[in-house]
């Protein structure tokens, strides 16, 4: 009884601290005021950083509301399963159904309350240390510090009693609807998992699950990424809620020896099919949303990275400060650079204010370093031209995928960027501006006025700038101060160590491949930033929610372990049944979980393969087997230890008590 | 015997589960009426239907044909919500598990049914149903603190609480060692004989022979019926049986 209320507080305190850590500081980046002495360059690329910390606690807040939402649902709803001898013996003494119902309820709201209570301290540590992981991190100023508001006791409280509700709503339906006669029988007719709603909810998240996959490749670069990565929502409520249907299922084929005590655990799970549910159905968000999205994500990072590889035209990149492309092209040896100066941007659409990034480029030179005009009939002439280049990775890997550098030349747009000139600008391939028309531009110190977006170069995967600007519209004294990048060819026979030592004057000269490795690098230690952020604490919670329904069913398993040793099993061997069994949900919710990430990645497949002509699928198998091996670890340590406390006293004093 | 004298009364009532060749008939078509103010025990062999016989007479269990009449209450037309109240007011049960409520102590495991009906037990109430199983002061123990006799003595007082029309009782000393057993039948004999209608079914003769009738069931049906025997004689009846 004290483990099923301490198990039901803890969720919802745990739940509440989360969702009360994340929206505090999302509300604390969104008000946050530029710092003083800042110029205005500056002051513009603290708002892009702004922006982007907004957004990612917008996803650490929607990820932290759903876990809690379904930890504690299903956490309420265990418990009530396990109560249900108590609830029918309440019926056989004159207790109505709307009393069984009113009592859930209000025990759900004493339990949202007290675990509110107890959520809004929590809350503030983890706040202090999500937001120390994110300082840590690089997404937020050093020195940021969620800040407290006094209105969020009302939310959190407001959440902590409506997510406790909520989850004891269906839980007491289902409770008073207990026959009477069931508190007299032992096991029950409760056997009934598969309830109508369930299926009703498997199927929708299912066709929820579906959609997103079906749809994600028409999203585009961005679109379809998000799409992508919250596949494993959807999909994990559909595996947990038909969870039952399998984890028994899965348990039977599992190889659990042939003995005595392997034939004990498999009946176990046979029968306790409520109970495996309930912790497989963690188990399962855990797996899904930590391997799924890590997953998508590192093989919507890795499309990017290909891709850039694939279009980058170009033998060195030097990267300087200020207009420094003349001076590049004036080296000796340099047959064409394309010097990219970027510059933060805000740019106003129907009224909307938003910031961006804006690249300064020379149009042909760009369109040149970036495939952009590269015809599928000058192939073969370009493996000339390319000379002491012929081996980079960018020549290679166009040569040896015609069809996809085909299908780039096709959706290239030289002529577009042509009439990149005057006040006329282009969108980028970090898109998010509109293709046509005419949008009102500020640069730091200048407002522009209105000017016409006359081009648009392809989307990417990997994104990049949103805007593209001739040089004639951005006066010399902001480009000095810009950052600079130039992606350098070579003349056919030219020394590279001659001209490498004249650009080294200028600017820092990486070779192109080089510079490709160090971009793909630090391209994947953000995402993998960005995954710890939005998931770390969350799939600490999932993981609290496995072992909290382990020491929930643990809890009503004492007569059961006192029944298998009376009827002759020795204590080790009760214990290793129970660690076997917990095994065997452990491994199908690890199955189910991975079934769940595995229409991310899909989506993640699909959605590459439309917008970069490849389907890219990369499985971190090194999170993968940590996940598999933490859960084991965690559940198997768990139910051993529950176990072992459940078969402390003898025996046959538990047999003898009932109450 | 006339209606008014009848505390439960069957008419032709039958109730089956399962389907096809595996339905077992667990009541078969029994006709039968446990009259007002006296103690009827219900006994057969294992099987013989006489737990489902007595579900159905107290509402718990739906009969798939028949009627179940408390007084002159239809239970087979009755809704849960009237079955409800019926529970708080009309009908006490009493069973081999104790089926108390582990975290409530004794006096609150008594005062529960009228808690549940809405009203506010008196203490003197509680106190004087606990006087009267022998328990006054054992209140304020929980079940896990109490002997098994005790707990069936707090789960007799809990039915009693509400003096309902008719106890119905479970094998009642099936858990029980005999001198509680002993304790337990001598309390029912005093209910009984202070005008407490009481249907128990029991598998043991002593415990038969304390009531004022017996009935006798096989196969679901009912097969004989003795008033005022020995446990001897009802003994060889029941193995007669079987």
């Amino acid at each position: 009884m004290i483990a099923l209320f301490a198990g039901s507080l803890l969720s919802v305190t745990l739940g509440v601290a989360l969702v009360q850590s994340s929206l505090l500081l999302l509300i604390t980046a969104a008000t946050l005021d530029t710092p003083p002495g800042l110029g205005a360059a500056e002051r513009m690329e603290f708002s892009d950083n702004v922006t982007a910390a907004v957004s990612m606690l917008g996803l650490i807040l929607g990820m932290a509301t759903f876990l809690a939402g379904f930890i504690i649902s299903s956490t309420f709803a265990f418990t009530v399963a396990q109560r249900r001898r108590d609830f029918a013996l309440l019926r056989l003494v004159g207790a109505g159904r709307g009393q069984v119902r009113l009592r859930l309820l209000r025990e759900a709201v004493l339990l949202g309350g007290l675990g509110a209570a107890l959520g809004v301290p929590t809350g503030l540590l983890v706040m202090a240390a999500q937001a120390a992981l994110m300082r840590h991190q690089g997404f937020v100023p050093p020195g940021f510090e969620g800040e407290w508001r006094p209105w969020i006791l009302a939310v959190s409280f407001g959440t902590g009693i409506a997510l406790a509700l909520a989850g004891a709503m269906v839980a007491a339906h289902r409770a008073a609807r207990v026959r009477p006669l069931e508190a007299l029988r032992d096991t029950g007719t409760a056997a009934r998992v598969m309830t109508a709603t369930r299926w009703t909810a498997g199927l929708i998240f299912f066709g929820g699950a579906l959609a997103l996959v079906i749809v994600a490749p028409v999203g585009g670069p961005g679109g379809g990424a998000a799409m992508a990565m919250n596949v494993p929502l959807p999909a994990a409520i559909a595996a947990a809620a038909l969870s039952p249907l399998v984890v028994p299922l899965l348990g039977r084929l599992l190889p659990t020896g042939s003995g005595v005590i392997g034939a004990l655990a498999r009946a176990n799970l046979w029968d306790a099919r409520r109970r495996s549910a309930s912790v497989a159905a963690p188990l399962i968000v855990l797996v899904a949303l930590v391997i799924g999205t890590a997953a998508a994500g590192a093989s919507i990072t890795d499309a990017g990275i290909t891709e850039l590889r694939r279009q980058t035209q170009a033998d060195l990149v030097v990267t300087a400060t200020g207009p420094v492309g003349p001076a590049i092209t004036a080296v000796p040896g340099v047959a064409s650079a394309s010097t990219e100066l970027s510059i933060p941007a805000t740019v106003v659409t129907d009224d909307e204010s938003s910031s961006a990034s804006a690249l300064v480029i020379d149009p042909a030179a760009y369109a040149r370093a970036h495939s952009l005009s590269q015809p599928a009939s000058a192939l073969p002439a370009r493996a000339d031209s390319a000379g002491p280049a012929a081996g980079s990775p960018a020549a290679r890997s166009d040569s040896v995928s015609p069809a996809a550098s085909g299908g780039l030349a096709v959706r290239a747009d030289s002529a577009g960027l042509a009439a990149l000139r005057g006040r006329a600008v282009a969108v980028g391939p970090g898109g998010e501006i509109p293709s046509s028309g005419s949008i009102r531009l500020a640069l730091p110190d200048l407002d522009l006025g209105s000017v016409p977006v006359v081009a648009s170069v392809p989307a990417t995967i990997s994104g990049g700038a949103n805007l593209l600007l001739p040089a004639g519209l951005v006066p010399e004294r902001l480009l000095a101060a810009a950052p600079a990048q130039s992606f350098v060819t070579l003349e056919p026979g030219a020394s590279a160590d001659t001209v490498r030592a004249a650009l080294g004057r200028i600017g820092t000269v990486t070779d192109a491949d080089d510079w490709l490795r160090a971009d793909a690098a630090a391209r994947s230690e953000v995402n993998n930033k960005i995954m710890v952020a939005v998931m770390g604490l969350g799939a600490l919670y999932a993981l609290i929610g496995v072992v909290n329904s382990i020491v929930i069913g643990a809890a009503a398993r004492r007569r059961e372990f006192a029944a298998a040793r009376v009827g002759g099993l020795t204590r080790g061997q009760v214990l290793r049944a129970a660690l076997l069994e917990s095994s065997a949900v452990t491994a199908a919710g690890i199955l189910l979980g991975c079934l769940a990430a595995a229409g991310a990645l899909i989506a993640a497949a699909r959605t590459t393969s439309a917008v970069t002509g490849t389907a890219t699928v990369t499985l971190p198998w090194t999170l993968i087997g940590a996940v598999c091996a933490v859960a084991l670890l965690v559940t198997g340590a768990t139910s051993l230890i529950t176990s072992w406390s459940a078969t402390r006293p003898a025996p046959i004093t538990l047999l003898a008590a009932r109450e | 015997m006339t209606r008014a004298d009848a505390a439960v009364t069957l008419r032709a009532i039958s109730r089956v589960f399962g389907r096809g060749n595996a339905a077992v008939r667990a009541v078969d078509n029994v006709t039968l009426e446990f009259p007002r103010r006296a103690w009827t025990a219900v006994m057969g062999p294992s099987g013989s239907g006489k737990s489902t016989l007595l579900h159905c007479a107290a509402g718990l269990e739906n009969v798939d044909s028949g009627q179940v009449l408390l007084g002159d209450t239809d239970l087979t037309a009755a809704r849960d919500r009237e079955l409800t109240a019926l529970r708080r007011t009309r009908i006490g049960f009493v069973f081999q598990s104790f089926n108390l409520i582990g975290s409530m102590t004794a006096a609150q495991n008594v005062a529960l049914p009228l808690r549940l009906a809405g009203q506010r037990p008196s203490t003197a109430l509680v106190r004087d149903t606990l006087a009267a199983v022998g328990l006054a002061d054992r209140a304020r123990h929980r079940p896990r603190a109490l002997s098994g006799g005790q707990q069936q003595r707090v789960a007799i007082a809990r039915a009693m609480v509400t003096a309902p029309d008719v106890l119905f009782a479970d094998e009642p000393t099936g858990a029980l060692d005999s001198s509680a057993a002993a304790v337990v039948l001598d309390l029912l004999r005093v209910m009984a004989s202070g005008g407490q209608s009481i249907v128990m079914v029991t598998h043991d003769p002593l415990a038969a022979a304390r009531a004022d009738a017996v009935v006798f069931l096989r196969d679901g049906r009912v097969v004989d019926r003795l008033a005022g025997a020995d446990a001897r004689e009802i003994a060889n009846r029941l193995a007669s049986l079987t």
